[in-house]
């Protein structure tokens, strides 16, 4: 019976299953690919294993896979940055590589070279001080400035126990150098340049926005010659410790472009002046015999005219939390706030 | 400093040098000689796991365009490192969406089923986000795939056995995915020199072929 057997040709093999021996005692063993058709998914997932470079027989991939000697590398594309991971992925990470936890790093930084703010604001009249002295609002306007002025000169009366030479209009004068010669570096981007003529608290806002852009500016001409209209002493830790504030008043022309990266044009124009009033606070360390005035801050009131509009507009982004945002759209275009140095406010 | 670790090693100048007369000025021992280096350790060279010079593009900054000439159109590269993923397998999901449109690229890629093209995908969001939080551009929609490009990784090697106690290597990949977000249209065909030719660009094609040709034998 086995003898009558036909040669059978695998399907799936290349060679072809001979019958065996026709002795009677003799059992048919099994051909080698028979498993095939035991394989239970045979139907569906055939040996046709075609590109993906499996082997056909699934019997013994698991010896397969042992041959392969397991290593362990660095998962690279986890995040690898500290501040984005949870407290408890990083005591987990630290754990499995057994690394004691840090001491909290309790130092603060403090800059005593400059204060934080601006000691008693001095707060611009309105319509630059052109209201009549009859109405109410007027007198009281003029009475408060005639109090500040008091206190301005009690100021300067201190100022020159330390700086003997100080002239408010001299000064004046200096101080608009001083204001031409940061806008200078400022669009030159020249840091240590800056950081002499601006003080630390000033500094982020003078530079915020500026880097990878283009800044023409140009001083034309001042409309008033710069007058101070306000000085502050204040002391700091101990008596002798004083800084002095004097608020400058500039009335200027100027001329202001912004280019971002590409060169498109974002704010200004190069060939219309503008003309400029802006009152900015120095600041000196006054007690330091190396003291130098340096830009501490730009008051800017609140009865300020709105801006004039940039050339771009930028899609808002949504905020989380507060609800009254989630209300209006996120596709609502808004007008992007002016940069930090251009003009506060014109004729 | 010098002179403390010579007394350490106890070295001496004198000992150092022959017998030679040379200046006082050049008694010193040279550590290099020694073998011996004084730096820390964060200092010694290491292999770079990263590419560092593709991202410089983003901090480029262009000379204001002139009045009446037309704009530059805002671009932004980005990069995803080390993927773990083969780069001769990432190349074809690369290739897939340059000269696209974002958005196209993006739907596209959803149904490529590749691993590859998952961090594909994610770079190309990623880059979209930045384009508009960093980069000036204002739609979202309005940007193309202008560069789409692959580069090798770490390679980590591993050991497999074979028979009679051989062994053979087994690499483990990883790859670098580079893309470069243009702002405005696509250009109509991405590979120029692929264009469908007009008839009448043919036609010249074909003159020129048949004016280029040498005639064996003829004046």
């Amino acid at each position: 019976m086995a003898a009558s057997r036909v040669p059978v040709i695998c399907r799936f093999s290349q060679f072809t299953v001979k019958p065996v021996c026709a002795a009677s005692s003799c059992l048919i063993s099994e051909p080698r690919t028979s498993y095939i058709c035991n394989y239970p998914n045979h139907k569906y997932f055939g040996t046709s294993t075609g590109l993906s470079g499996k082997h056909y027989n699934p019997k013994f991939k698991r010896d397969r896979k042992l041959k392969y000697i397991k290593i362990d590398f660095p998962n690279l594309s986890e995040n690898k940055d500290v501040e984005d991971m949870t407290q408890d992925e990083i005591r987990a990470k630290m754990k499995e590589k057994g690394i004691q936890p840090v001491r909290p790093w309790q130092e603060k930084p403090l800059f005593i070279s400059s204060t934080s703010d601006t000691f008693e604001v001095y707060v611009p009249p309105e319509g630059d001080g052109k209201i009549s002295v009859t109405t109410a609002a007027g007198a009281k306007q003029k009475l408060e400035l005639i109090g500040k002025k008091g206190k301005s000169m009690m100021a300067i009366r201190e100022l020159r126990q330390f700086d003997e030479d100080f002239e408010a209009n001299e000064f004046a004068e200096e101080a608009q150098q001083t204001y031409i010669n940061t806008h200078e570096a400022l669009i030159k981007l020249d840091e240590d340049r800056l950081h002499q003529l601006v003080t630390e608290r000033a500094y982020p806002g003078v530079v915020h926005e500026v880097k990878h852009k283009t800044v023409r500016w140009q001083f034309v001409k001042s409309l008033e010659p710069p007058r101070v209209v306000h000085v502050r002493c204040t002391n700091m830790i101990t008596k002798e410790n004083v800084f002095a504030q004097v608020t400058v008043r500039f009335h200027t022309q100027q001329i202001l472009a912004v280019y971002d990266r590409f060169g498109r044009l974002q704010y200004g124009s190069e060939v219309v002046a503008r003309d400029v009033l802006e009152y900015v606070v120095f600041e000196k360390h006054v007690a330091n015999t190396y003291g130098t005035w340096r830009i501490h801050d730009k008051i800017i009131p609140d009865w300020l005219p709105p801006r004039s509009a940039i050339h771009r507009t930028y899609r808002k982004e949504k905020q989380e939390e507060s609800e009254e945002s989630a209300e209006t759209k996120s596709t609502e275009v808004l007008q992007k706030p002016a940069t930090e140095h251009t003009a506060a406010a014109t004729n | 400093m010098a002179a403390t670790i010579t007394k350490l090693l106890g070295l001496r100048t004198g000992l150092v040098l022959t017998a030679t007369h040379r200046p006082a000025y050049q008694r010193t021992v040279n550590l290099r000689d020694r073998m011996i280096h004084t730096t820390s350790t964060h200092q010694a060279w290491t292999p770079r796991r990263e590419p560092t010079h593709f991202l410089q593009y983003n901090k480029k900054v262009y000379p204001p365009t002139p009045h009446g000439e037309t704009e530059r159109p805002a671009f932004i590269c980005h990069q995803k490192t080390n993927i773990k993923y083969s780069p001769q397998k990432m190349w074809y999901v690369a290739c897939l969406v340059r000269g696209m449109k974002i958005d196209e690229a993006i739907a596209q890629l959803k149904f490529i089923n590749k691993k590859g093209a998952v961090a594909v995908q994610e770079t190309l969001e990623e880059a979209r986000q930045l384009a508009v939080q960093e980069h000036c551009v204002e739609f979202p929609s309005n940007l193309w795939v202008s560069e789409s490009f692959v580069g090798k990784g770490i390679v980590f090697k591993g050991y497999r056995r074979h028979a009679r106690r051989r062994f053979g290597k087994v690499e483990y990949k990883h790859c670098h995915y580079f893309v470069t977000l243009e702002e405005g249209e696509p250009p109509e065909h991405y590979y120029w020199h692929r264009r469908p030719l007009t008839p009448q660009e043919m036609l010249e094609e074909w003159l020129e072929s048949q004016r280029r040709r040498i005639i064996p034998g003829a004046l």
